[in-house]
Parts: C-alpha cells; sequence; structure tokens
C-alpha cells in the first residue's frame, strides 16, 4: 500500500476541519479528490505531503509516517511550483544536484537528464534556457512536473494544478499528465474542484463531503467506473452529474457511493 | 494636460520637461537670492555666487587642506589631486562607508537565519524589534566610551544605527518567500540549509540588496554624525570645520558631492542587481 490515512481528524482552533478520514491508496493508483471550496481537500494533501499533521489519527506513505516533507512524495502545486531566479533546466536539474552531494556532483549528466524528461513533457531545448516568467502558465506547470518526476517520487501530489490553465491547455496538460502516470507508475493524488477532471484522469475518486450539521468533511469513495477523455460524452456526463451530486450531499443515493468512514 | 487624472501618461516632453523643473527652479531661485545678497553686500558669505563656488570646488580639489604638508617639488596633476583636501576627505568618508555597507551583509544573513529557523528566530526577533527603536545618536557617547574615537565607533554607529532595519527588514523578505517553494525544496531532497542559501536567499537577495539601497542615505546620516562629532578628515568633518568659519562656497559643493557619490552608489547597486539576478522583476 502506497498512502494509509488512518482516521484522521483535523482541527482549527477548535474548527474541526477533516472528521474521522480513512483512506487507503495502493500503489500505482491515480486517484481525484474532489470537493467544494473550503472542504479540506488541500488539508489532506498537505497532510499526505506531511507539511501538516493532524490533530488525532495517523498518515503513513511508503508504511512510515514522516515529520516534514521529503522525497517520498512529488509536489506540484497550482502557483509558485518553481524556483523564479533559476532557468527552467535549472529548476528541473535542481533536486539531482540538491541530492549528489558537494563532491559528487556532475552538473552536465544531471542538466542532460533534466533536458530529457523536459523534451517529454513537450518542450524544447530554446524553452530550457528561459526563466520561468518568460513561460506560459501551461508551460511552467509542464516544467513543474518534469521537475518532480524526475526525482522518481513513489507518490505524486498535485494541487489544483490545472486550475489556473485555459481549458485548451489544460486538456493538453491533462492527456499529458496520464501519459506520464502511465509510464512512471507513481502513485498520484490529484486534487481538484473540476469534476470532469476528476473523472477523466482518476482511476478512482474520492469526494470530501461536508457533514452539514457538523461542518467538517468526511471522504466518500465514489465507486465510478473509469473514464478516458476519448468516453462517450453523454456517458461522461452522466457520470459528472452524478459524482457531483454525491459530493456536495450528505444524504447521497446508497448506490452511488460507499463511505469508507466508520 | 491633466494634472489630476489618474488613468493618464505624460507624453515624452513633457514628462521631461516636467521631471527638470524643479532642479533649473531651486538653481535659479538660488543664483537670484545670492545675486539680489551680492548687491546689497558684495561680502556675503551666506550664499555665495557661482564663480565664488567653482573657485572654492577647484581649490579644494587641487590643494592640500590647511595644515597639510605641502610638497615643496613640483607635482602633476594627478598627484596634486590625489593629495588634495577633497580627495584626502572623500577617501577617508568612503573607507567608513564601505566597511558599514560591508558590515550590513552579515545582518542579512542574521535575517535570513531569523526567519528560517524558528528557534533563532524566537531567540533574536524581540530583541531587535525593540533594538531597532532604539535612536542610535543617543548612544554615541556610549560608543565613544566604549569603543574610544577612532574609526570603530563611527562603524559601530552606523552598524547600530542600520543593521536592525536591515535585519527585520530581511527577517519580512524572507518571510514572504511562497510556503509552496520551501515544501517543493523539501520534495526533491534539498536539507534546512540547502533551502536557506539555494533557494530562500538566492530570491530574496534583490530585494535585500534594494533594501540596503533604501538605507544608504542613513548609513551616510550616521557616518555623518560621527564624522562631525569625532574626526580628523573627513567629508562631514570637513563641512562641519568650514561652517564655524561660514565657509559656505566649499560646503554648499561639498553637500552637492557627497550627494552625487551617493547617487552613484545607488546607480551602481541597481545596475549590478540588474546584471547579477536578469530574472528579477520589479
Amino acid at each position: 500500500m502506497s498512502i494509509n490515512v488512518e482516521n484522521v481528524v483535523v482541527e482549527y482552533a477548535s474548527r474541526r476541519v477533516l472528521n474521522g478520514i480513512d483512506l487507503e491508496i495502493d500503489a500505482g493508483e491515480f486517484v481525484s479528490i474532489v470537493g467544494e471550496t473550503g472542504c479540506g481537500k488541500s488539508t489532506l494533501l498537505r497532510l499526505i505531503l506531511a507539511e501538516e499533521h493532524p490533530t488525532e489519527g495517523r498518515v503513513q506513505v511508503q508504511g512510515r509516517e514522516r515529520s516534514r516533507p521529503d522525497r517520498t512524495c512529488g509536489y506540484v502545486p497550482q502557483r509558485y511550483s518553481l524556483f523564479p531566479d533559476k532557468t527552467v533546466l535549472a529548476n528541473v536539474a535542481f533536486g539531482l544536484e540538491v541530492t549528489s552531494g558537494f563532491w559528487n556532483r556532475n552538473s552536465r549528466e544531471f542538466r542532460e537528464e533534466a533536458l530529457r524528461y523536459l523534451r517529454h513533457t513537450g518542450l524544447s531545448e530554446a524553452d530550457a534556457k528561459k526563466y520561468p516568467h518568460q513561460l506560459s502558465g501551461g508551460m511552467q506547470q509542464r516544467v513543474a512536473i518534469a521537475q518532480a518526476l524526475i526525482m522518481k517520487p513513489p507518490v505524486l501530489l498535485m494541487d489544483e494544478a490545472f486550475s489556473a490553465l485555459d481549458p485548451g491547455t489544460r486538456r493538453g496538460m491533462q492527456r499529458l499528465m496520464k501519459e506520464l502516470w502511465r509510464e512512471s507508475g507513481t502513485t498520484v493524488v490529484f486534487v481538484t474542484h473540476n469534476t470532469r477532471e476528476a473523472v477523466c484522469l482518476g482511476t478512482r475518486v474520492i469526494a470530501l463531503v461536508k457533514d452539514g450539521e457538523r461542518g467538517s468533511s468526511v471522504a466518500l469513495d465514489l465507486e465510478v467506473p473509469h473514464l478516458d477523455f476519448d468516453s462517450d460524452e453523454e456517458e461522461l456526463t452522466r457520470l459528472i452529474a452524478r459524482v457531483e451530486s454525491a459530493s456536495v450531499k450528505m444524504d447521497r443515493p446508497a448506490s452511488m457511493a460507499v463511505p469508507v468512514i466508520s | 494636460m491633466s494634472f489630476f487624472r489618474i488613468d493618464t501618461q505624460p507624453a515624452r516632453i513633457p514628462a521631461w520637461v516636467l521631471s527638470w523643473f524643479l532642479f533649473a527652479a531651486g538653481i535659479t531661485a538660488y543664483f537670484y537670492a545670492a545675486e539680489q545678497r551680492h548687491r546689497e553686500n558684495p561680502d556675503d558669505r551666506v550664499m555665495p555666487t557661482v564663480t565664488q563656488m567653482v573657485r572654492a570646488f577647484q581649490d579644494a580639489a587641487a590643494k592640500p587642506a590647511e595644515g597639510q604638508e605641502v610638497q615643496e617639488a613640483p607635482q602633476s596633476l594627478i598627484q596634486r589631486v590625489r593629495g588634495s583636501m577633497l580627495a584626502t576627505d572623500t577617501l577617508a568618508t568612503a573607507r567608513r562607508f564601505l566597511i558599514s555597507v560591508a558590515l550590513l551583509f552579515p545582518a542579512v544573513l542574521l535575517g535570513l537565519h531569523m526567519a528560517m529557523f524558528p528557534y533563532m528566530g524566537a531567540f533574536f526577533l524581540r530583541f531587535f524589534q525593540f533594538f531597532d527603536k532604539i535612536v542610535a545618536l543617543s548612544l554615541l557617547p556610549i560608543l565613544f566610551i566604549a569603543f574610544g574615537i577612532d574609526e570603530l565607533s563611527k562603524i559601530m554607529l552606523i552598524v547600530i544605527g542600520v543593521a536592525p532595519t536591515i535585519i527585520l527588514d530581511t527577517v519580512n523578505l524572507t518571510k514572504s518567500v511562497p510556503r509552496e517553494q520551501i515544501v517543493k525544496g523539501f520534495t526533491l531532497g534539498a536539507g534546512d540549509f540547502a533551502i536557506t542559501y539555494r533557494i530562500v536567499l538566492k530570491q530574496i537577495f534583490p530585494r535585500v540588496l534594494n533594501s540596503i539601497r533604501l538605507n544608504l542615505k542613513a548609513v551616510m546620516l550616521f557616518l555623518f554624525a560621527g564624522e562631525m562629532i569625532a574626526s580628523t578628515d573627513g567629508l562631514a568633518y570637513r563641512i562641519a570645520l568650514l561652517r564655524r568659519h561660514m565657509g559656505m562656497d566649499t560646503i554648499l559643493p561639498y553637500a552637492l558631492w557627497v550627494a552625487l557619490l551617493l547617487f552613484a552608489v545607488d546607480l551602481g547597486m541597481s545596475t549590478l542587481n540588474k546584471k547579477l539576478h536578469p530574472w528579477f522583476q520589479e
């Protein structure tokens, strides 16, 4: 098992945000997490990242609890994903260089590897010399994905990574992401508020649903069939509507979702 | 012309005229007033004429100060300029100024560590927040007692006066680096110090240089205070000395010379900042 979230509760100043979240994610899965704004999707991601710690319960990645973020999880946030002072190539090679140790540094080798990853994500050698502010939003996220994947993390966490992109670029990035996931076999946890994106990308869709009485969120594993971008549009629309209705209400149809909390 | 419209852009020539207008008006007003005073009293020393100032500045730039040894052997122009009152004073002030500015860089590192390492922040932050409010000039007598009236006390005055501001500014700049960048660093395998120096310091450095640029005047202010009170050379020492003799014909060019030097340092730092950090957008 890649990620194990056990009975997790998160409270901020006596306000409970997450309430008894249980979640098991197997290695190689692509899990989409959906939910309304403020339901705690990003909080759950930060817990897996070990940037935050639960008030109760525990979160294990690769079988161990961690005190802070490390190389176990790659991370692609919505914004500020690249280091502005470094060129695109230096951004992608950064992880390799910083982990190589002072005496084992082989910049040329690392840069060649970085260039290979950049090409793989659809960027050219000319782009490699640019600074992040000289790239479009879509290109920046391509670099961010290459930067994370070059370290071959067992888990890749993406927090609304494509939210700021225009629809065309977003579709391209979704296809690229799915392709990279298939090739790398990395476990991906993808937080999004876009249901279509969640359904088309994820092999599994988890909804964080606000409990009407308590205001805190619980996790529901929506047992939806996995669809692809080329699936029948009618079937896709029907499924999106079902997911959306299930992820905003607690009194969902029993056939639609299976709660993964006790 | 829409002087009070916020959605307007001055054309090139009006913008140029406007930006130089106050300089021209100031110079004209001065020379008009000086002319008037000299018409009433040809020996007026409060507002010297251009000729008087040019002559005094030429003397300062080519002759040694009164009381200094005069070389008997004929000297080249460069040798005369090098031994002149202006050059001697400028070098003395520049040396103190550069040492003081160099000493601000450890302050930057301290601020960086205070913001990055919470225990260091807890240890130093409150102290420097309080220390920043102490008027450095009020400590001058203590500094003279503790460090003597030599160079050290003047440099300490500058450091005490400006360093807390630079430290607190660096703390704020460091804290403004998005959390995502630090988390990203961890996930790419960087440790605490790699994140501090290779991610955060590199990102804040252009802004730190700008902060030091903004504080150059404060550095000069404290330096002048120290030189005026206890020094035997330096630009401020000379101004204080000439004040006793009402030597306005030298004081005014000296004040302009100091402004010009500061302007040059500021321009140099700004150019260096752009060259070193081509990615920096501000």
